[in-house]
């Protein structure tokens, strides 16, 4: 057992000194403004995810839970972790912000029409899904009358 | 009074009011294990990116194998983008733990609890803010006043350290649900029983496959075959005479009429003589063409056929021995990297042209006519295009 706490309080210690060496690095080679605007990028990542994006996640799961149907809720669960995480990749190329009117090479593709593509398929998945699982379970599907937080995992 | 008001507040939840069993460390521990494998990636690939735009080099980086720069940083931004879906799961999945309460009164664990969760938020703001950034990089969308390369370097050093503090915290948690049932319940919470849609091994399956969803719909800026399907990719990998352009002629504010008739490329060797060559004149010389990818910092490449004359016949030409230090000089008036350091072996390299032609065609202004550097496993920043002397250090 010693040697496994000897391990753990070798790593703890390895992360630390890597953490204090970015941390100098990111403090020593720029000016105030740059450290200011780096600061609130930082925390802006972790508020909009967990003010924002979890926050929606949580509601649009209570909502499926009470809108779909029963065999309609284990496909459409895992079509919005897809959609969802291709969604939030996909901003920056469908805003196009970016794009510069000199270079035609870069951000070169109708990145809406993609997008509303890889949609297409996925919702054509579980909606697949959802009709075979009605077909073998023979069921059509209760609304879900839960009321607790968390409703469906998404 | 008290009650009224509590009532008009959004209630804060607690970590108990987190019901589902998919909030669980055997789910977290086995998307964690991807997400830090993707991490690692990104980190020593992005170090070896960093190294090779680096000035100073004490140990020089090597001219082969001649795609390596194009694999590891494509390697890098794949990764990246990889780690998008994971690491929104793995949050989804310890999202009860942002409600967890302090252990007040005992001082000690209160010191424990409140160094961990800094050691967390160092870690979940550096692992959004790497993700982030190097996404909007990929897209050249730069919305803030830091410097992106320095800044992106450093909090790589900060969320790697904290990565590894918080796995020296977890490790026996990590190992247990690494080696136990994905169903197990050991370490879950006690409120994490409920049953929801989808079933552990559901959620892995579903997060697998949105990674791999991601990875093809953005690897086509880097990867061929996957052109076609890369829907989201930041290039289609097309554009003047077959290759994308990172930076513009007119971006850089080049016109045509500075590579015109009174252009020379001048070449200064270590006693300051410079010999020069008319564009005319380099056309005399003996002709070779190499194919040798364009690969940016920002994850795109291309390959292409480029035909110019051997770096190394000029400077056998102007008096300059092997292995010297070179300094390129471009015409480029705007933005960073107009003067570039080419080391000895680089320098050296037989792939290693001062271009004049790109896939057959002369090169377009956008492309750096009259004359470009182009070499082997080099970044695509570092590719001088519109070459005007080429200095010994």
């Amino acid at each position: 057992m010693a040697g496994v706490s000897l391990t753990r309080s070798a790593l703890g210690v390895l992360g630390f000194l890597v953490g204090v060496y970015g941390a100098y690095l990111l403090l020593s080679r720029q000016d105030f403004d740059q450290l200011l605007s780096a600061a609130i990028w930082l925390a802006g990542g972790v508020v909009v995810h967990d003010g924002l994006i979890a926050l929606a996640a949580l509601g649009l799961a209570a909502i499926g839970a009470r809108l779909l149907p029963s065999v309609a809720r284990t496909p459409a669960a895992a079509g919005f972790v897809v959609l969802g995480s291709i969604t939030i990749l996909a901003i920056p190329m469908l805003g196009r912000f970016g794009a510069k009117d000199d270079n035609a090479t870069l951000l070169d593709r109708n990145y809406g029409l993609g997008w509303l593509g890889i949609v297409v398929l996925v919702v054509a998945a579980v909606l697949v899904a959802s009709l075979l699982r009605a077909r073998t379970s023979g069921e059509t599907g209760a609304p879900d009358t839960r009321t607790d937080l968390e409703g469906d995992p998404s | 009074m008290t009650s009224k008001r509590s009532s008009l507040v959004v209630p804060v939840p607690s970590e108990g009011d987190f019901t589902s069993r998919l909030r669980s460390p055997a789910v977290a521990a086995r998307v964690g294990l991807w997400l830090g494998i993707s991490f690692g990636i990104c980190f020593l690939t992005g170090l070896i990116s960093h190294y090779a735009q680096n000035g100073n080099q004490p140990i020089p980086f090597p001219a082969t194998p001649f795609w390596g720069y194009r694999v590891t940083q494509g390697l890098h931004v794949i990764s990246g983008t990889a780690a998008i879906p994971l690491l929104l799961v793995k949050l989804w999945a310890v999202y009860p733990k942002l409600f967890q309460s302090m252990p007040w009164g005992d001082v000690r664990a209160m010191a424990v609890t409140g160094l961990e969760r800094i050691s967390i938020a160092v870690l979940v703001a550096g692992g959004v803010f790497m993700l982030l950034t190097g996404l909007l990089n990929t897209a050249q969308w730069y919305p803030w006043s830091f410097s992106f390369r320095p800044t992106h370097y450093a909090v790589a050093w900060v969320t790697i350290g904290a990565l590894v503090v918080h796995i020296a915290v977890k490790l026996p948690i990590i190992r247990d649900a690494l080696t136990g049932d994905v169903e197990d319940t050991t370490h879950d919470r006690p409120s994490a029983v409920e049953t929801g849609a989808l079933s552990r091994r559901g959620l892995l399956r579903t997060t697998w496959a949105a990674t791999g969803i991601a990875v093809l719909a953005t690897a086509g800026s880097t990867v061929p075959f996957l052109r076609n399907i890369s829907v989201l990719a930041v290039r289609t990998g097309d554009g003047p005479q077959g290759v994308p352009i990172n930076r513009s002629a007119r971006a850089a504010q080049v016109t045509m009429e500075e590579g015109g008739a009174g252009w020379t490329l001048d070449v200064v060797n270590g006693e300051g003589v410079a010999t020069s060559w008319s564009r005319g004149d380099l056309e005399q010389l003996t002709q070779r063409t190499e194919t040798l990818p364009i690969a940016c910092v920002e994850g795109w490449s291309a390959s292409a056929e480029w035909t110019g004359v051997r770096l190394r016949d000029l400077l056998d030409a102007a008096g300059v021995p092997t292995g010297t230090d070179l300094r390129m000089v471009s015409l480029q008036k705007r933005y960073a990297f107009g003067v570039t350091e080419l080391q000895g072996n680089f320098a050296d390299a037989d792939k290693t042209l001062i271009a004049l032609k790109l896939n057959g065609e002369d090169l377009s202004l956008d492309h750096g006519y009259p004359a470009r550097l182009i070499a082997p496993n080099r970044p695509g920043v570092l590719q001088t295009k519109w070459l005007t002397s080429v200095e010994v250090i």
